[in-house]
């Protein structure tokens, strides 16, 4: 069984301490610890900066003996982080992990590894090969990313969406049309167009 | 190691002055032979590097390397065990990381850590701690301080160990802490998981204790299925082949049945080829063509190339695609193919070759397996003809030459067969293709052929002698016979030696691949048997351990003293033209207190 005394205590640690931290656990649901959403501001001075991060957390029955399983589900553009799934590469999530560490000494850690990037262990391929190859556009594309994304303010993509609906696409294809291209408007409509 | 007690294997590794016969000095040699030879039973000279390691005995065999590690560093067993797991129980390599990079580095490494607790102050039973892992003051009796002084209240400890031993991990569990790398101490984790979950205790002290067969190079499981529960350790040489006290015999280094002359590498190919026939599967494929309708291979035995099937279908031999009944010489109705012929006949003949040779080969390894067999029930049929002529009046009591001759029959014949699935590889393309040169492979074959043909032939008419039935024989004609296999033995013994060397130096020596290739050496009285290690002197030595983890009995069962009797036995009498060093054992150690005691004055 989950240490739900534990879990308790952490989140009320962690809800104190939310102005200097910034970081945010609840519940993913009312009355069920053990599915926890954490929310981590991007690092500022990185590509992330300005955005706002969603992690899914699973606690296995063992916790804290066992780590907690974290996922990313707002889409980051980062050599660790899978772009695809949100999966994270973090050796404190796995055989690092440690019972004395906490949900938000766990996020911490997640923060810092989206301040800095460890390409040669990489989670997504892609993403790191750019993130050697070629930095700047390395990013730009994180930066649109975080913008498209992680940006509550940026304009949502369901009115992009919208939009591209009036233009007369389908909905589903203009949606995965800017999925593709990660939230550039104008991409997907020139995706469009040619496919 | 050194609990070989008398420190005379010196005397072992020494003595073959007694197989220096000649066939010609034959005559003052027999008696040496047949002293040499006098037990049949291989008995274990006193020397005996390799050991069963039985239930009983695991403990007190590794506590004499716990207690090197202990008594160097001055440390506890718990932390020398640590220490050893890390370097897999290979001491050897652990000093040489102490004296190369000192104590501070070799504890870190491994996870030993020890604090000067300075703040020893002991911590009043009134008093709570907070415990940074369930975050509830706890009083601090219900709280464990490990040696890397980081304090936990026992309920989340003993989660940790159960976590931990459940996952596996039993071996090396780290402390809670955030980066803390010390291993836990093992006491403090059996008596805490053992208070609720008794079973999973013990399951940790198996790890713990079988951590000494399982990481370590020189200790093995017996292969045996059932298992027997018993492991072997061998010294210095891994090459070697064992018998364990369940009658097992193996190859130490795989695991597989014992196979020398062959290395672990033929043997493992020659046994997969045997067993999925794998050439006649090669030869179906290429000689038949499955039939288009009912899909069974269908040989071409002559003609055009419009071939039918039993079945009644008719196709193309050429293409394999269903065709028309109606054809000419040239051609046939309603197809048209061709192209390619000259390949498939390579192929064909390629293969047909390939077969020829593994079967050239199989069936000499398969006829002297099967003489093996044969020959087991001449021993039943030996031993009535010795009681016969043992009963009836005569000078000669002595039929020992008979048994021994049996030995060696045995013996020279397992070389004999294994000599072939050897041969298959070495002068085959599958290892050594770019190795050698034809005109070197012909040359060599034909060395080595030479030398198993003399081998072969000998150890046929030792069979034949053998199997006379010289119970019937007058006096003079039994002394006849006598000579025969006498002299027979000691020239296949001679043989075989002589073929192991060749294979050594000549064959694989010569190849640079070669050196994949060790085989385990010849030994002239036999695969090793391994021999019991005593559990009983831990009992005596090492009394003021309190940490024992499960109790070795004093009826441990495999006490007998070690063959005190005899002087330098000629067991390693064998080939010992191995490059590979062999680490003459450096006799000192530990008392076998269950020796008679002028045995161990001697020393």
């Amino acid at each position: 069984m989950v240490d739900f005394a534990r879990v308790q205590k952490e989140l009320q640690e962690c809800s104190r301490d939310i102005e200097r931290s910034g970081i945010k656990v609840v519940p993913k649901s009312d009355g069920n610890l053990a599915h926890l959403v954490g929310t981590i501001p991007g690092p500022i001075g990185t590509p992330y900066e300005g955005g706002t991060f969603q992690i899914d957390i699973a606690l296995p029955d063992a916790y804290p003996f066992e780590p907690p399983k974290m996922q990313f589900t707002t889409k980051v553009w980062h050599p660790n982080i899978s772009s695809q799934s949100g999966a994270i590469c973090l050796d404190i999530l796995k055989d690092q992990w440690s019972p004395a560490l906490t949900l938000k000494t766990a996020l911490l850690s997640v923060q810092a590894l989206l301040s800095a990037p460890q390409p040669d262990d990489p989670q997504d391929a892609v993403v790191a090969q750019q993130y050697l190859r070629d930095y700047q556009t390395f990013v730009g594309t994180a930066r649109y990313w975080t913008e498209s994304f992680a940006k509550t303010s940026s304009l949502g993509i369901d009115e992009k969406v919208k939009r591209l609906v009036e233009m007369g696409f389908p909905e589903s294809r203009a949606r995965s049309a800017l999925e593709t291209v990660g939230g550039d408007e104008n991409l997907a409509l020139e995706n469009l167009c040619s496919g | 190691m050194e609990d070989d007690c008398l420190g005379t294997d010196d005397e072992f590794y020494t003595s073959d002055q007694e197989d220096d016969y000649s066939i010609e000095g034959l005559e003052e040699s027999i008696d040496g032979l047949e002293n040499d030879e006098s037990d049949t039973q291989w008995i274990p000279p006193k020397g005996t590097t390799t050991k069963v390691i039985t239930q009983e005995s695991l403990l007190a065999a590794q506590k004499e390397d716990l207690r090197r590690v202990m008594d160097l560093l001055f440390l506890r067993e718990h932390h020398a065990r640590t220490l050893l797991i890390h370097h897999r129980w290979d001491v050897e390599k652990l000093f040489a990381v102490l004296v190369e990079k000192g104590r501070a580095f070799l504890f870190a490494e491994a996870g030993v850590t020890l604090v000067e607790h300075q703040d020893n102050e002991p911590l009043l039973p009134s008093s709570t701690i907070m415990c940074a892992i369930c975050m509830e003051d706890v009083p601090s009796d219900e709280a464990t301080k490990m040696d890397c002084g980081h304090c936990f209240c026992n309920s989340c400890w003993t989660e940790h160990f159960v976590v931990k031993i459940n996952d596996g991990q039993s071996k090396r569990i780290r402390c809670m802490a955030h980066k803390c790398n010390a291993i836990c101490d093992e006491a403090v984790v059996r008596n805490l998981v053992s208070k609720s979950h008794p079973n999973l205790a013990e399951k940790f002290d198996r790890f713990l204790l079988e951590s000494y067969i399982e990481d370590n190079k020189r200790v093995k499981w017996c292969p045996s299925t059932p298992h027997c529960g018993n492991a072997i350790r061998v010294e210095d040489d891994l090459f070697c082949e064992i018998e364990c006290s369940c009658g097992l015999q193996f190859c130490f280094r795989c695991s597989l049945q014992a196979h020398s002359p062959c290395s672990c590498l033929m043997w493992e190919l020659w046994a997969k080829k045997c067993r999925d026939e794998s050439e006649t599967v090669n030869w179906i494929t290429v000689h038949t063509k499955p039939c288009p309708k009912c899909h069974k291979p269908v040989e071409k035995n002559g003609g055009c190339n419009l071939v039918s099937c039993i079945c009644g279908q008719a196709f193309c031999w050429l293409c394999g695609g269903a065709t028309g009944r109606d054809h000419t010489w040239s051609s046939i109705a309603g197809h048209s193919c061709g192209r390619y012929k000259e390949d498939k006949e390579k192929n064909a003949e390629r293969a047909k070759r390939d077969l020829y040779r593994y079967m050239h080969y199989h069936s000499r390894y398969k006829a002297h397996t099967d003489s093996i067999k044969l020959e087991s029930k001449l021993k039943e049929t030996i031993q009535e003809k010795v009681s016969l002529s043992e009963s009836r009046e005569s000078k000669n009591r002595d039929f020992s030459w008979v048994t021994n001759g049996l030995s060696r029959l045995f013996r020279s014949r397992r070389v004999l067969s294994y000599s072939y699935p050897f041969a298959f590889y070495m002068f085959g393309e599958e290892l050594f293709k770019d190795q050698m040169t034809k005109e070197e492979r012909e040359i060599k074959q034909n060395l080595f052929e030479d030398q198993q043909q003399q081998l072969e032939e000998n150890v046929e008419k030792l069979s034949k002698y053998l199997e006379e039935p010289f119970e019937h024989y007058d006096e003079d004609k039994v002394l006849d016979v006598r000579m025969q296999v006498i002299n027979l033995s000691v020239v296949t013994d001679k043989l075989c030696q002589k073929m192991y060397e060749c294979i050594e130096n000549d064959l694989l020596g010569s190849v640079q691949l070669g050196i994949h290739h060790n085989i385990a050496p010849y030994k002239s009285k036999g695969i090793e048997k391994a021999s019991e290690l005593s559990a009983c002197w831990v009992n005596k030595v090492n009394t003021s351990d309190k940490d024992l983890p499960f109790h070795c009995g004093t009826n441990g069962g495999s006490t007998e003293p070690e063959h005190p009797s005899g002087s330098g036995s000629s067991y390693e009498s064998g080939c010992s033209s191995r490059k590979r060093p062999r680490k003459e054992g450096p006799g000192g150690g530990f008392f076998d207190l269950n020796l008679p005691a002028e045995v161990v004055d001697r020393n």
